[in-house]
């Protein structure tokens, strides 16, 4: 299995979706539209509530703008290209895994293959948000221009973080088959606390989203040195080597979970 | 064409599945997440054959019997529990990938096509993933689409074909990567009897002109009938008849109807002096009797394996004049009827 | 009777997963709780108007709870997904009127989801927050009846999505915009007097406000039962928008087969 290869096969399938969304103009416009729509209307939320009564916790509105558009593209991120390892629930029930276990690719390639889900609504959101954040502190003096590259790193890391939470839970579905329930805690309400800053929680719940769920390493941790200058760019580093861990050890498990599987019955 | 290597071997195949016993009452739900209580179900027991190349091999059983879990072991989908299955003397399970590219499978009741794209870019997104060549590619599609009419719906999203095309566009795919061995898990079902005579007569073409080794599980006879050269029979998981058709036929022993139409009148012959078997040294009981005598006609049923039809036709001109005689063979789905 | 029949078949189907639905309860809880921790983070040291930061944790507590009445509805009663395997044809030949079968539906939906969704979340906050009771029934009453104008404004409303996947494949995206603007405009997380002049102006131009911030303030005595009214109002309107739509899907259907 070359890179080459899986590059060529990604052009295929993004090539493909692309010319199917085409084909029905109207529906890719408003799907876009709408996706947009609800990204927006879910940031206005945090961003008036900030602007009537101000920073929280120490933390600006910018600042809280930039964790809101890093989870966000590290999710679409992760999303797009694994879009059906999200949705392994429905393999699980109908039976389509057996479709891709008679591939001649690895089960996981082959799961993420089915699917590529382009998401410009949550592309264009999320970097509309990260543009505007990062202007204000670029012209503040919060942060240089160094922030960037920094930052497009961090996106990667998180989107591999966000792949593995989301490949872990995926795999209890072998044993329990339905994984919906448990997607929603690790995966949304996990997403969704760490788009604002950890100090808000207590203790309790700062560790559960920094060790058990490490969503807390995709947006805020990395944040704490690119935007504050706290710690050090080894930071930056070390989220990266955790990210491997973390996708090592999901492997691991999915590769485990594999052995597991039962198919429909008979 | 032939040679001696089996394409495909299967030893001592077993597999059991563990299913969770269902608990009732208060936090039945929440119990069944935290405790582990199963049940045992033995699935296959048992089960070794071999197949040649180029054969063409059905393989039937009523609802449940194992077959659908027997195919599963033999593309690698499952691991059997205990046995061997070899795919032209290479393991499934211990190589899974290099054996799923030189297979070709079917499920009749799912598609592998992306429900979402046009055909053509399934087939491009599989040349891709079995490392198809270009031209090779090209190649295969046009006589594929020549064979099996694709070109109609060629750029038709798969969602929008109907179950006929489907199964055509699905079949052709299975073969982009000329695999060497077939497994279709009932893929005629729910088609009209035009898509299934087309379908037919493409498989009958894969397995005669390409040397295709397929193995076809259905629940529609006439599919073994005109395409098997032989049969596996399973039933609770064991394989309870293995060969020609022929001989199943035979072993079953259905009778053959024959219907004998006289000019005029007939005599029969009184039945203490029913000569014919009594000569042959026959049981007269089992290998033939007269149903239904007419005016004009006879119904007699006779075991085809015992006795000769020409000695049938010997013994009933001597009872009048025969105008016409029209043979029955036995309704290929009662003789399975019996075996299941 | 047919009707209670529909609805309580709805209530028995969901018993079956209710291990299931108990993880979903703290996964759901959780979510308010992060809520709650926000507000208790901007309330730090600033007062939040005339609610006051354990007033605000009230406030998401029951909004939170109540997402499981008036939000969480079948995605557009279960419409797009006969659209898509064809069952819409059966379901619009049956002697029942299209909108009350799906409605029926819905209820038995809504009461499962009232007595093993919201009660124990917002039982779990009364422990968690030490929240209290309003003092008067008549209060519990009048919530009662506001819950139950909002779960029904829902279903009419995912009545109209449902029936839009008649005409596009991308009705899912209606619904979930549907999330977003309730999210936004009926008050769950800012109350709706906290929004620019321009949004609340568009907020109460819209039902979205009935939905959750007109029984939140109902029920912690910030509203008197006159906010009903505009409860009922909304609700007449829909029906009649429902009972249009029914005409044009039976039109759509009938032309197109399906």
């Amino acid at each position: 299995m070359t890179i080459k290869y899986w590059l060529d096969l990604y052009a295929v399938l993004i090539r493909s979706s692309i010319r199917s969304r085409m084909q029905y103009k109207f529906n890719f416009i408003l799907g876009t539209v709408l996706a947009a729509t609800i990204q927006i209307a879910e940031f206005l939320m945090i961003s008036i509530v900030l602007n009537k009564f101000g920073a929280v916790k120490g933390w600006s509105l910018y600042e809280v703008g930039y964790l809101f558009a890093v989870m966000t593209l590290a999710k679409t991120l992760y999303r797009t290209f694994a879009s059906d390892v999200h949705h392994l629930e429905r393999y699980l029930t109908t039976g389509e895994l057996d479709q891709l276990l008679t591939r001649p690719v690895p089960i996981l390639l082959a799961l993420m293959s089915q699917n590529i889900r382009l998401m410009p609504g949550e592309l264009l959101q999320g970097g509309a948000i990260l543009y505007w954040s990062m202007h204000g502190m670029i012209s503040s003096g919060q942060i240089t221009w160094l922030a960037l590259p920094y930052t497009l790193f961090v996106i990667v890391t998180g989107g591999v973080i966000l792949f593995s939470i989301g490949l872990a839970t995926a795999t209890v579905g072998f044993w329990i088959t339905r994984i919906n329930e448990l997607q929603t805690l690790t995966e949304d309400a996990a997403q969704t606390a760490v788009r604002y800053p950890l100090v808000l929680y207590p203790a309790w719940l700062r560790s559960l989203l920094l060790i058990v769920i490490p969503v807390g390493f995709v947006g805020y941790v990395p944040s704490l040195f690119i935007l504050r200058g706290e710690y050090g760019s080894w930071l930056v580093y070390g989220i990266a080597l955790l990210a491997v861990i973390c996708l090592v050890i999901s492997l691991r498990f999915w590769k485990f979970g594999l052995t597991r599987y039962q198919s429909t019955g008979s | 064409m032939k040679n001696t290597l089996p394409m495909i071997e299967v030893s001592g195949l077993h597999k059991q599945f563990r299913t969770p016993v269902v608990k009732e009452g208060r936090f039945a739900g929440i119990r069944t997440l935290f405790t582990r209580e199963y049940r045992m179900k033995e699935a296959v027991k048992d089960i070794s054959f071999s197949i040649q190349k180029g054969d063409f091999v059905g393989y039937i059983g009523p609802n449940g019997a194992g077959k659908s879990t027997t195919i599963k072991m033999l593309t690698g989908i499952l691991h059997p529990s205990s046995g061997e299955v070899k795919i032209n003397g290479i393991n499934p399970h211990k190589h899974r990938r290099q054996v799923a590219k030189r297979l070709g499978v079917v499920f009749g009741q799912r598609s592998q096509l992306w429900w979402d794209l046009p055909v053509k870019d399934s087939y491009d997104i599989l040349a891709h993933m079995y490392k198809v060549a270009p031209d090779e590619k090209e190649k295969r599609q046009g006589e594929m689409g020549e064979l099996l009419d694709l070109k109609e719906f060629w750029l038709t999203p798969v969602r929008k074909l109907s179950l006929g095309q489907r199964m055509r566009a699905d079949i052709a795919a299975s073969m982009l990567h000329d695999p060497d061995v077939l497994f279709l898990d009932e893929p005629t079902i729910g088609l009209d009897v035009t898509a299934k005579r087309s379908i037919r007569g493409f498989l009958k073409k894969l397995n005669s002109e390409f040397g295709k080794t397929i193995l076809l599980t259905t629940h529609d006879m006439d599919d073994i009938e005109q395409l098997c050269e032989r049969v596996m029979v399973i039933n609770h998981g064991q394989l309870s008849y293995e060969g020609t058709i022929e001989n199943l036929r035979d072993k079953i022993g259905l009778p053959t109807l024959i219907r004998v139409t006289f000019h005029g009148t007939y005599q029969l012959p009184a039945p203490q002096d029913q000569c014919l078997p009594v000569e042959l040294g026959l049981d007269a009981e089992r290998t033939f009797q007269i149903v239904d005598a007419g005016s004009h006609e006879v119904h007699i049923e006779a075991n085809r394996q015992q006795v000769k039809a020409m000695d049938i036709l010997r013994m009933v001109s001597g009872w009048g004049e025969v105008a016409d005689i029209h043979m029955e063979e036995p309704d290929f789905e009662d003789v399975i009827h019996r075996v299941y | 009777m047919l009707y209670f029949s529909l609805a309580s078949k709805a209530y028995a189907r969901n018993l079956h997963y209710r291990g299931a639905h108990m993880l979903h309860n703290v996964a759901s809880a959780l979510f308010g709780y992060l809520y709650a921790c926000i507000w208790i983070g901007i309330g730090h040291d600033r007062p939040l108007g005339e609610y006051g930061v354990h007033g605000m944790i009230g406030y998401i507590a029951f909004t939170q709870a109540s997402l499981w009445v008036t939000g969480f509805i079948t995605n557009g009663l279960g419409i797009p997904e006969a659209v898509r395997t064809g069952q819409i044809s059966l379901d619009l030949m049956r002697p029942v009127h299209l909108f009350v079968l799906c409605m029926c539906r819905e209820w038995g939906q809504i009461a499962y989801q009232f007595i093993y969704k919201s009660l124990p979340i917002y039982l779990l906050y009364m422990v968690l927050f030490r929240l209290s009771l309003p003092t008067h029934w008549t209060t519990l009453l009048y919530t009662f009846v506001a819950l139950a104008a909002s779960a029904y404004m829902s279903i009419c409303m995912n009545y109209i999505i449902g029936a839009t996947s008649l005409w596009t494949t991308e009705s899912n995206w209606l619904f979930w915009v549907n999330h977003a603007l309730m999210n936004l405009l009926a008050g769950f997380f800012i109350p709706v007097e906290w929004l620019p002049s321009w949004l609340q102006t568009v907020s109460w131009m819209s039902p979205y406000p009935y939905l959750l911030y007109v029984p939140t303030r109902i029920y912690l005595g910030y509203e008197q039962a006159g906010s009903l009214l505009g409860s009922l109002a909304w609700c007449i309107f829909f029906t009649l928008l429902c009972l249009l739509v029914t005409i044009v899907v039976r039109r759509k259907v009938e032309v197109q087969g399906g």
